[in-house]
């Protein structure tokens, strides 16, 4: 059991982050920027998932893909599949990889933001044509990029809230 | 925090994998009106605080979108002001240019200076009419307030002139003297003020006169009738200083030009030959 402070603090991170998600990605205003935004929310996600049991990782997963559907309903419950997908699997893969070292925990966000998009477009079927292509193979792993980048970046500042390595 | 495998393969957490799968499934193939209900739900409660900052943020991004529109506004109307002013500058100059035209009982033509960069810039000037337009050599070049210079070179439809920086510039200059008298001089540029003079200095004043600071300086016609160049009257400027007397016998005069080369955009060239021309210039000269 982790202690109680250290669960607030996680509880505020991942709240500061979802407070990001709304504050900073409209900022831009332009939408070509906006797709490639670090997608604060699914962060939030990982970061929880993999300090969290699979079945934890799976409900929030749930619960954050609820919330990107509402939010963009044009394929209402492709959010809520695919997050609760990556949601278990991040917190499954716990035993697989170290969970404590940055450099994979980067690699994780980018490869887990992506999938996830591929995931979403693929139940959700609501992009074709080139547009999915230029969605998975040009847009997606830009936003993979910037969501590892912040990432990386939210795990130095809270490094000794999440037990990251950071000489390995 | 190192974390062991065997926290992870509970069958509470594959149930809870499955059921939140399911009901993601369930949610996906749901009629769109109950999905409609449910993004609804979402939206306006647990998703509400997070849209009304958002709500905040896109109204803070608009305000400050407004605020750089108005200022960009705001430049372009300075910019639009400066060229007015620029314009209505342009114009007063071309009036009181046209009035001395008006003015003047000589033979003349109007010239538009054209500028050169360069340093021969500050003591020549390449103007718009030449041989055609009857602009001769050693013909008076003026400005509505006095005198700039005199043509040098002539060619078919340009002409260029000295203007009175140049070293090898002489004017014959009268004034009025201490005694009420007139003193006459030859006027040049100052020379220890180098090539880039904007003052004049007034020479060869005898020991005995004094002139006052403050006086007048024209042109004195001396010569006119022998091949003089300038007209009686034309002014030249204003005593400022005493200079410095030269081996006892004469004293010179410091003289701010009645006009400065820098200012030049039309001159006006006297092609015709007059005797005096004082009228015709602002002040009125003598």
């Amino acid at each position: 059991m982790r202690p109680l402070s250290e669960r607030w603090r996680l509880a505020a991170l991942l709240l500061l982050l979802v407070v990001l998600q709304f504050a900073v990605r409209p900022l831009p205003g332009d939408s070509r920027v906006e797709r490639v935004m670090p997608d604060f929310l699914f962060l939030a996600l990982l970061v929880y998932a993999i300090r969290a049991r699979p079945g934890q990782g799976a409900v929030a997963g749930f619960v954050v893909g609820l919330v990107t559907d509402a939010l963009s309903p044009a394929a209402f419950g492709a959010g809520a599949l695919a997050h609760t997908v990556i949601g278990y699997l991040a917190a499954w893969g716990k035993t697989v990889f170290f969970a404590d070292n940055l450099v994979v925990n980067a690699t994780f966000f980018f490869a887990g933001t992506w999938i996830r998009d591929l995931l979403v477009l693929l139940i959700g079927r609501h992009v074709q044509g080139a547009a999915l292509y230029w969605q998975i193979g040009y847009f997606s792993p830009l936003k993979a990029l910037t969501t590892a980048m912040a990432g990386m970046a939210v795990l130095l500042l809270f490094r000794r809230l999440l037990h990251i390595r950071i000489r390995e | 925090m190192p974390v062991g495998p065997e926290r992870f393969t509970s069958r509470r957490d594959t149930l809870a994998f499955l059921i939140c799968l399911l009901c993601a499934v369930a949610a996906r193939v749901a009629p769109v009106d109950y999905q409609q209900v449910i993004a609804s739900g979402i939206t306006n409660t647990i998703v509400a605080p997070f849209l009304a900052l958002q709500e905040q943020i896109e109204l803070l991004k608009e305000a400050r979108a407004r605020v750089t529109q108005e200022l960009a506004r705001t430049d372009s109307l300075v910019v639009e002001d400066l060229e007015t002013q620029s314009i209505r500058a342009e114009n007063a100059r071309l009036r009181r240019l046209l009035d001395l035209s008006a003015r003047l009982p000589v033979e003349h033509v109007a010239a538009e200076v054209l500028r050169q960069e360069g340093p021969a810039d500050e003591t020549m000037l390449l103007l718009s009419v030449g041989r055609d337009h009857g602009v001769g050599p050693d013909d008076p070049v003026v400005a509505p307030g006095g005198i700039v210079g005199v043509i040098a070179t002539v060619h078919a439809r340009t002409s260029e002139a000295m203007i009175w920086t140049h070293p090898d510039f002489r004017a014959s200059a009268m004034t009025q003297g201490a005694e009420n008298n007139d003193i006459f001089g030859i006027v040049a540029p100052l020379a220890s003020e180098g090539p880039t003079t904007t003052l004049m200095e007034l020479g060869g004043v005898p020991f005995r006169r004094r002139v006052l600071i403050g006086a007048t300086v024209h042109t004195s016609g001396r010569g006119v009738e022998l091949g003089g160049v300038y007209p009686i009257g034309i002014p030249i400027g204003t005593v400022i200083a005493d200079g410095e007397e030269r081996q006892g016998w004469s004293r010179t005069y410091h003289i701010r030009p009645a006009v400065h080369p820098a200012s030049l955009s039309h001159v006006i060239v006297l092609t015709g030959q007059g005797r005096n021309v004082a009228d015709a210039f602002e002040g009125r000269g003598p």
